[in-house]
C-alpha cells in the first residue's frame, strides 16, 4: 500500500507540472509506474518543471531509459517514451510524446537530463526520430557507412532485409573514433596531445570497445569512447518473429555474465503489462538465482580486477571460490550460465530440498573462502594503495550522468532497484545497501565486497522463507498494446526492460537497457587527469559489459571504401 | 603478514581445475544437453517447432511424409521442446560433446507417413497423429479423424448428429 501512495505523490507532481489542455495523466500502466503523455512542444518545459517539482519534495529524477517506437501501423505516429526513475517515490514515470511522420521531430531533453543523451541518439539511429536541441547529435550505434534514412527498428523495415552496397561517406577519410585529428583533441598550452588507442578489444575483458585517450606525457588530458561494435539485432528479432515465451531465452543471451537478470527484467515487464500474478514460490526462486548470479559475477569481477592490478594470485583465488557458485547454478538450472529458468508467469524448475542443501553448502564455502582471502588481500599495500584515490567520480557527476549500481553507490548514491523498486521476492526481505562516499576505485572494490557478503545472507534468507506453491501462473492471450517496465538490480546496476505487447502473444516493442549503458559515459570523466597506467583498472572498475550495451547495434563496415554491408548479420569490428 | 597467510591458504586449497578432456567430466542430473527425438513416439504435431526459440526444429511435408528436423547447430539447449511435447518424445540428454567435422552429425530427422483425407485424398496430418486422435474420440465420431479439416467441417454437422444419436 505504501507503494501505491508513493505513486500518488508522483501523480500529484505530474499534475502540477502540466498546464491545462497540454496532455494529462494517462494513468498507471501497472504498479510502480505512472504514464503521462504530453505535447512535444511542451516536453522540455514539462521535464524542467518535473525536476523542480520533485526537487521540492527531496526526490531526484534519474533518467532510466528512452524508447522510440514506430506506432504508424497503430495510430499513424512515432512516439518517444522517456522512462524516468523517481527512486525515492518507488516509481517509474513514463513520459511520452508523439511526432507525426514523415519527419518526426521531438525536442531533446538532454540539456535538462544529460543522461538522456545516448538514448535520444540511439532513437535517432534506429527509429529515425530527430531531437532538435541535442547538444551532441550524431550517430551513436549505426556506422557511418549506413545509408541515410534507413532505420532498422521502423516497422516497415523487414527483420531479414539485407542491404546492398553501402555508400561510403563523402570524402571517406575521417572515421569517427578511429583517426586523428579528433575534433575533440584537447591541446595543452598550445602543444598538441598524443593519442593512445585503447581497444578495440579490452585487454582484460575480451570485449570490443575502444577508448581514445589523449595524453600529455603520462597524464591523461581527455578521453573519448567509441563502442557499439557488437550487433545482434535482438530487439528487431524479438519484435518480428518471436513469441513472449521465446524471448526470455533471447533476453538471457544479452549478457554472458548477468544474463538471468535480463530474463527476469523482461518477464517482469511483460507480467506487469499484462497484470499476471506470479506465484510467490517462483518469485523466491528467481531471487535466489539472481543473487547466485550476482555472486558469480562479483567474484568474476574481483578476479579480473586483481589480474589488472598484476595480482595473479588474487585472480586465481577468486575464480577458485567462484567455481563452487557455478557448480551449484548447474545443479539448480541445468547449466552453469544461461540458466533458462524463466518463462512469462514464473519459473520452469523447482528448488527441492536436496538442491537447497547443495546451495547452503556452497554459501558456507564461498563465504569462508571469500572472507578469508579478501581479508588478507584487501590489506596488501600493492592492492589498496594502487587503487586509493584513483579514478574518482564525484557524486555530482554520478547524478548528472545517471550512473547506476555499485559504481553509483561507491560515489555516495544510495540507489538499488531491489530496495527502490522491489521486484521478485525482494519486497519480503530487508536488503542492506552498502554506500561509500570516496568515489574511487577502492570504494568500488569495497562496495562489491560488502555486496558479496550481503548476497550470501540474502540467499540464506530466501531459502528459509520460500513458501510452498506453484511455479507458474497460467498465461492466456495477453491484451495487445499494453506498456510494461521491468527493472532489476543487475550485478552492474539497474537493468530496465520496456515492452509493448503485440497481438497473438508477441511483442510490439521491446527495449532492454543494460546498466553499462549508463556507466560507460562516466569513464572519460574518471580518466581525465589520471596517469595512463591507471586507465585499464579505471575502465574495469565500473565492471563494464560492452556486449550488453551494444546489443542493438549494427556494424561491419570498413570505411572509405565501397564494400558490401553485411547488415543485420552478427559480425566483427571495423578494425578486425 | 597478509602475504604469508595468502601463501598458506593457497597451499592448503584444493585443485579446482578438472583433468577433462583427459578424464571424463561429470555433469549433474538435470543437465540440459543434447535433445533427442524418439522417432517411435513422435506424432509430428509440431509443438516443439512452435516453441523452439531459435528455430532449431523445423517441420515440413514432402512426398507423403512429414519430416521433423532438429538441427543442433542452431539449438540453444533450453529444453523447451521437451517441455511442450505432448507425447514425451523429446528427451533432454546429458550429452554435451557435440563437436564434429560433419554437419550431418548435428541433425536428426524423423520421417512420419502422412494420412490422406478419406474424402478428398489430400495429405493433412501424420497417420500416427490421426490414429492417436481417433483413439480418443467416442466410437461414433472416429471417422471424423480421418478427414482433412475442410471436409470435416463440411460433414461435421451430420456426424455430430449421428454420433450423439440424436
Amino acid at each position: 500500500m505504501q507503494r501505491a501512495s508513493a505513486s500518488d505523490v508522483v501523480e500529484g507532481v505530474v499534475r502540477e507540472a502540466l498546464p491545462g489542455g497540454r496532455g494529462g495523466v494517462v494513468g498507471r500502466p501497472h504498479e510502480g509506474a505512472v504514464l503521462v503523455r504530453v505535447s512535444r512542444r511542451f516536453l522540455k518545459e514539462f521535464v524542467k518543471r518535473l525536476i523542480k517539482g520533485f526537487g521540492r519534495r527531496g526526490a531526484t529524477v534519474r533518467y532510466s531509459t528512452g524508447v522510440a517506437t514506430d506506432y504508424r501501423p497503430v495510430d499513424g505516429s512515432f512516439r518517444m517514451a522517456h522512462v524516468l526513475a523517481v527512486d525515492k517515490l518507488k516509481t517509474y514515470l513514463i513520459v511520452e510524446a508523439d511526432a507525426p511522420p514523415p519527419h518526426p521531430r521531438i525536442p531533446s531533453i538532454t540539456p535538462e537530463l544529460p543522461a538522456a543523451g545516448w538514448a535520444e541518439r540511439e532513437a535517432a539511429d534506429m527509429v529515425g526520430v530527430e531531437f532538435p536541441g541535442h547538444p551532441s547529435p550524431g550517430r551513436l550505434v549505426l556506422p557511418e557507412g549506413w545509408p541515410e534514412g534507413v532505420h532498422p527498428l521502423r516497422k516497415d523495415f523487414p527483420y531479414d532485409r539485407k542491404l546492398g552496397v553501402a555508400e561510403a561517406l563523402e570524402g571517406g577519410t575521417y572515421v569517427r573514433g578511429f583517426s586523428s585529428p579528433s575534433p575533440h583533441s584537447p591541446g595543452v598550452e598550445g602543444r598538441p596531445t598524443a593519442l593512445i588507442p585503447l581497444g578495440p578489444y579490452h585487454p582484460a575483458l575480451h570485449e570490443p570497445e575502444y577508448f581514445e585517450i589523449f595524453v600529455d606525457g603520462e597524464r591523461i588530458v581527455g578521453a573519448r569512447y567509441r563502442g557499439f561494435f557488437v550487433h545482434r539485432g535482438m530487439e528487431k528479432l524479438a519484435e518480428s518473429r518471436m513469441t513472449i515465451d521465446q524471448v526470455p531465452f533471447l533476453a538471457e543471451r544479452i549478457c554472458g555474465i548477468c544474463g538471468y537478470t535480463h530474463a527476469c527484467a523482461y518477464c517482469q515487464a511483460v507480467e506487469a503489462a499484462a497484470r499476471i500474478e506470479v506465484p510467490e514460490r517462483a518469485l523466491y526462486i528467481r531471487s535466489i538465482l539472481l543473487e547466485i548470479e550476482r555472486l558469480h559475477s562479483h567474484l568474476l569481477w574481483f578476479g579480473v580486477a586483481f589480474h589488472l592490478l598484476g595480482f595473479e594470485t588474487g585472480f586465481m583465488a577468486m575464480w577458485r571460490v567462484r567455481e563452487a557458485v557455478m557448480r551449484v547454478a548447474e545443479a539448480l538450472t541445468g547449466n552453469r550460465k544461461t540458466y533458462g529458468m524463466n518463462l512469462v508467469g514464473g519459473v520452469r524448475r523447482d528448488i527441492d530440498v536436496r538442491r537447497a542443501a547443495a546451495v547452503v553448502r556452497m554459501l558456507d564455502e564461498v563465504e569462508r573462502g571469500f572472507k578469508e582471502f579478501c581479508g588478507h588481500a584487501l590489506k596488501l599495500g600493492e592492492v589498496v594503495e594502487r587503487v586509493r584515490g584513483v579514478g574518482v567520480l564525484s557524486r555530482e557527476d554520478a547524478v548528472k550522468l545517471g550512473a547506476v549500481g555499485p559504481h553509483a553507490r561507491a560515489s555516495g548514491l544510495a540507489i538499488d532497484v531491489r530496495v527502490d523498486h522491489p521486484y521478485a521476492a525482494y519486497g519480503f526481505v530487508d536488503v542492506e545497501v552498502p554506500v561509500r562516499d570516496e568515489g574511487d576505485v577502492l570504494a568500488r572494490i569495497l562496495v562489491r565486497y560488502e555486496e558479496v557478503l550481503e548476497s550470501v545472507r540474502l540467499v540464506r534468507e530466501f531459502l528459509r522463507g520460500m513458501p510452498a506453491g506453484g511455479l507458474r501462473a497460467e498465461v492466456r492471450d495477453l491484451p495487445p498494446l499494453r506498456v510494461g517496465v521491468g527493472a532489476t538490480e543487475a550485478p552492474r546496476g539497474e537493468d530496465v526492460h520496456y515492452v509493448v505487447t503485440g497481438r497473438g502473444n508477441t511483442l510490439y516493442r521491446w527495449r532492454p537497457r543494460a546498466p553499462s549503458y549508463m556507466n560507460i559515459p562516466t569513464v572519460p570523466v574518471m580518466l581525465e587527469g589520471e596517469r595512463l597506467a591507471n586507465a585499464p583498472i579505471i575502465i574495469a572498475s565500473i565492471d563494464p559489459c560492452f556486449s550488453c550495451t551494444d546489443h542493438a547495434v549494427v556494424i561491419d563496415v570498413r570505411f572509405g571504401v565501397r564494400r558490401p554491408l553485411k547488415a543485420l548479420v552478427g559480425g566483427g569490428g571495423p578494425l578486425g | 603478514m597478509g602475504r604469508l597467510s595468502i601463501l598458506a591458504e593457497g597451499l592448503a586449497s584444493h585443485v579446482v581445475t578438472e583433468a577433462y578432456p583427459k578424464a571424463p567430466a561429470e555433469v549433474p542430473e538435470g543437465f540440459r544437453g543434447r535433445p533427442r527425438i524418439d522417432g517411435g513416439r513422435c506424432v509430428g504435431c509440431g509443438a516443439c517447432a512452435n516453441a523452439c526459440p531459435p528455430n532449431a526444429i523445423s517441420v515440413r511435408d514432402e512426398g507423403g511424409f512429414r519430416v521433423v528436423k532438429l538441427f543442433l547447430g542452431r539449438c540453444i539447449f533450453c529444453g523447451r521442446c521437451a517441455d511442450v511435447c505432448p507425447k514425451e518424445a523429446v528427451v533432454i540428454t546429458r550429452e554435451f560433446e557435440l563437436a564434429s567435422l560433419s554437419r550431418e552429425d548435428l541433425s536428426q530427422e524423423v520421417r512420419l507417413a502422412l494420412a490422406r483425407c478419406a474424402v478428398c485424398g489430400r495429405p493433412y496430418a501424420t497417420l500416427r497423429e490421426v490414429r492417436d486422435v481417433a483413439s480418443k474420440l467416442p466410437e461414433g465420431l472416429r471417422p471424423l479423424a480421418y478427414l482433412c479439416p475442410d471436409c470435416r467441417e463440411a460433414l461435421a454437422g451430420k456426424y455430430v448428429v449421428i454420433g450423439r444419436g440424436l
